[in-house]
């Protein structure tokens, strides 16, 4: 027998191992329940909601406005609003975010001020969302005396929000497309600013796109910074344009959940389901875009 | 003429003008190398020129015009016997304007109803004002524009420096938006100073803005407990547990269907959550309350917001705890598993050690994320300003005050209204505050190891 201390096999040492391969073990459980106590609680959540809303969902309640009459009452309006809100944005925000992008990544010089505005786009994707709220009401309707509760005020506010998501993702898709791109085209004679519109853009429209549409996804669950700028009117009738009073789906859905009336429980489970159908066609359409069109380099 | 009919018909002669002016490049393009820029460029030269006058007009002309449709508003004989009082007359005439706007509402007050004509002529006059300087301009901008055109003009450099300017005016938004936010928060939250005390507003106990006081401990007390305690204590063990798991221990496949399904969490909306908060978890939470013996538990608890925004903020935690531990170097791993630690030790002697700077800097941003959240909080933690450190207690937070504040009747100069603001200025410098540290300690950390 040789020294007992470096024995691998002796009982004391298998001991040790065994424990130690116990808490391996205990550890991987550990973090299998966190994901699976993480899941459960999203089939729960969903669960809840599907058993609560299915049941109203129907023609009369898509195609409905609101009203006192929990029977009566529908989402189209709210639907209405929330799409008249989304054009606004996506028309402000997704020209700004994609413009300040290219200038950021492509054109801007390296100095102080470039900086400034490096760290307030980064600082704005961090504000939170009351906050655009609060700027939308002292700015646009305190100051500039836009029409309140309107899509087009809201639309704004969403697209300050929204902008710098779009800048962030639109900056790495353009810094994702190889120099060597850029070199061709520079090399052939193309302006600079041909180079980039030409090629570079088109190369990063996909990852922009995404980022867009994540963004855009985001700002349509959006409900705080709405409610700071009034968007929480009483509205039986759809809103026909975009200064005319609205009110969005998770508006609506926040408006029924404090009602009195029992019965309009089902209609905010419903209009959850809507929502979250909504949010789960875009956010499946960015993935579609993003395994589609992605190229490696 | 609408506005709308305005801009389509500016666009109309933009495009006009970029085909005229494309066409006669081809023409002045005679031979080889001839023209100095393509002649899609003078297209766009002679467009420019077209729209960004008459653009320039329709904006200034929206800024004056309306004052003007006020004078001649005011000059019609049925505005004469309106009543001086300054709220009064503006009521009845924004009534008369929203009346003009839209036929078919009805009229509350009569006085508002005989000004319509006069609301209505006027608008069609100052429009039809408006739409011809506009079209003037175009023309003029496009006469000028046109003069320039000849096959050695640099239409190309013209274009393309508009085109810098255009970009460089959308990356000054972020910045503006920014000043924006700080200058009407300060500005509004400088009146609020005016009228209340700030030792009073940042050290005061007790919050009843209705009766006038503004002390706001509790509320920040309510938006830490609920925000950065409870919230942090069930997302930091499960958020960094699971990426742990997703990384370390899960097969690829697992991986590539596990975690889009753990970010689902984070795009559902945060109304959904308070609505989940308040009708399932809030009701579940009291029971258990009454279980263990809580005497008179409140149906809104701290405890349900907290715990249901702790699922929320999971998947952000699990992401940032993911980046940092992958941004330790493998060789440190490797070297870890080589001298016969087991996965688990390498995970909680090595790599947790060494991702520290980044999980910390994460829980910060979830943090920062926490604290600004707003549905969740309105919906299912109450109203009370409570100074208690009872999870069963019904809490109010920050947020839950600004909407509160900011919701409802509103007069703008009081001291209630005002004092959201002042909250506002509050969240925006706290979130700011933990924001730029932690992408500070992510930025050092990442150099570290890089």
């Amino acid at each position: 027998m040789s020294n007992p201390a470096n024995n691998w096999q002796s009982p004391d040492a298998e001991k040790r191992l065994a424990r130690r391969y116990s808490a391996e073990r205990r550890f991987k459980l550990l973090g299998l329940s966190a994901v699976g106590l993480s899941m459960a609680f999203l089939v729960f959540l969903i669960g809840t909601m599907l058993i609560g809303g299915l049941g109203g969902i129907d023609w009369a309640f898509l195609s409905g406005s609101d009203s006192t009459e929990p029977d009566t009452a529908g989402v189209w309006g709210a639907v209405k609003g929330s799409l008249l809100t989304m054009v606004v944005t996506i028309a402000l925000a997704l020209p700004m975010g994609v413009f300040a992008a290219v200038y950021l990544e492509e054109f801007a010089p390296r100095n102080r001020w470039t900086d400034i505005v490096e760290v307030s786009i980064n600082n704005l994707a961090a504000v939170p969302s009351i906050i655009f709220g609060l700027l939308g009401l002292a700015v646009f309707i305190n100051f500039l005396g836009m029409p309140r509760s309107s899509p087009l005020v809201g639309g704004m506010t969403l697209a300050l929000m929204t902008m710098p998501v779009i800048v962030i993702a639109g900056r790495n898709a353009i810094k994702a497309v190889p120099p060597s791109i850029r070199d061709a085209a520079l090399a052939i004679g193309a302006s600079k600013v041909q180079t980039v519109f030409h090629h570079v853009l088109p190369l990063a429209l996909p990852g922009i796109l995404t980022g867009a549409i994540i963004g855009m996804a985001r700002a349509l669950g959006e409900t705080a910074p709405l409610l700071m700028i009034g968007m929480r009117a009483f509205v039986s009738t759809p809103p026909s344009g975009i200064t005319d009073p609205a009110t969005v789906l998770p508006m609506q859905i926040f408006l029924w959940s404090d009602e009195v009336d029992r019965a309009f429980v089902q209609n905010t489970s419903a209009a959850i389901l809507v929502l979250l159908a909504f949010l789960l066609t875009m956010n499946g359409f960015a993935i579609y875009l993003r395994n589609k069109f992605e190229t490696r380099w | 003429m609408t506005p709308l009919t305005l801009l389509v018909l500016i666009a109309g002669l933009g495009l006009i003008g970029w085909l005229f002016a494309r066409a006669k490049a081809q023409q002045l393009n005679t031979g080889r190398n001839a023209l100095h820029s393509l002649p899609g460029h003078h297209g766009w030269y002679l467009a420019l020129w077209i729209v960004l006058p008459a653009l320039a007009g329709v904006f200034i002309w929206g800024i004056i015009s309306p004052g003007l449709i006020h004078a001649a508003v005011m000059a019609d004989p049925a505005a004469a016997n309106l009543p001086a009082f300054d709220l009064e007359r503006n009521a009845i005439l924004s009534e008369a304007y929203s009346l003009a706007n839209n036929p078919a509402a009805i009229a509350f007050n009569p006085d508002a109803e005989k000004l319509v004509p006069a609301v209505v002529a006027a608008k069609s006059k100052f429009g039809a004002i408006g739409a011809v300087l506009a079209l003037l301009l175009a023309f003029s901008g496009g006469g000028f524009g046109y003069t320039r055109l000849s096959a050695s003009f640099q239409a190309r450099k013209k274009v393309e420096r508009v085109v810098l300017l255009l970009l460089l005016a959308a990356s000054l938004l972020a910045v503006l938006t920014t000043v924006g936010i700080i200058a009407s928060l300060l500005f509004e939250s400088g009146l609020f100073f005016s009228k209340v005390n700030p030792l009073e507003f940042i050290f005061g106990t007790h919050w009843s803005p209705a009766n006038g006081s503004f002390g706001a401990v509790p509320l920040f007390w309510g938006t830490i407990f609920i925000g950065a305690i409870i919230a942090m204590i069930v997302a930091i063990p499960l958020g960094l547990m699971s990426a742990i798991y997703l990384t370390q221990y899960a097969h690829p496949d697992v991986r590539r269907w596990m975690k889009p399904m753990l970010e689902i969490l984070a795009g559902i909306p945060t109304v959904v959550y308070g609505y989940f908060a308040a009708l399932t978890v809030a009701p579940l939470v009291r029971d258990f309350a009454v279980m263990i013996g809580v005497s008179n538990p409140s149906t809104e608890s701290a405890l349900a917001a907290g715990l249901v925004m702790g699922i929320m903020i999971i998947p952000f935690v699990s992401s940032m705890a993911d980046d940092s531990i992958a941004a330790v170097p493998q060789a440190m791993r490797d070297g870890s598993l080589a001298m016969g630690a087991t996965r688990s030790e390498t995970i909680k002697k090595v790599l947790i050690p060494a991702a520290l700077p980044g999980i910390v800097a994460g829980v910060m941003l979830a943090i920062s994320r926490a604290i600004g959240e707003t549905m969740i909080v309105v919906m299912a933690a109450g109203a009370a300003a409570n100074l208690s450190a009872n999870p069963f207690a019904s809490m109010t937070t920050v947020t839950f005050q600004i909407v509160q504040l900011l919701t409802g009747d509103q007069e703008f100069d009081s001291a209630k209204t005002l004092s959201a603001f002042a909250l506002g200025l509050v969240l925006f410098v706290v979130t700011l505050i933990l924001n730029i540290i932690a992408l500070r300690v992510v930025k050092r950390f990442r150099e570290a190891y890089e």
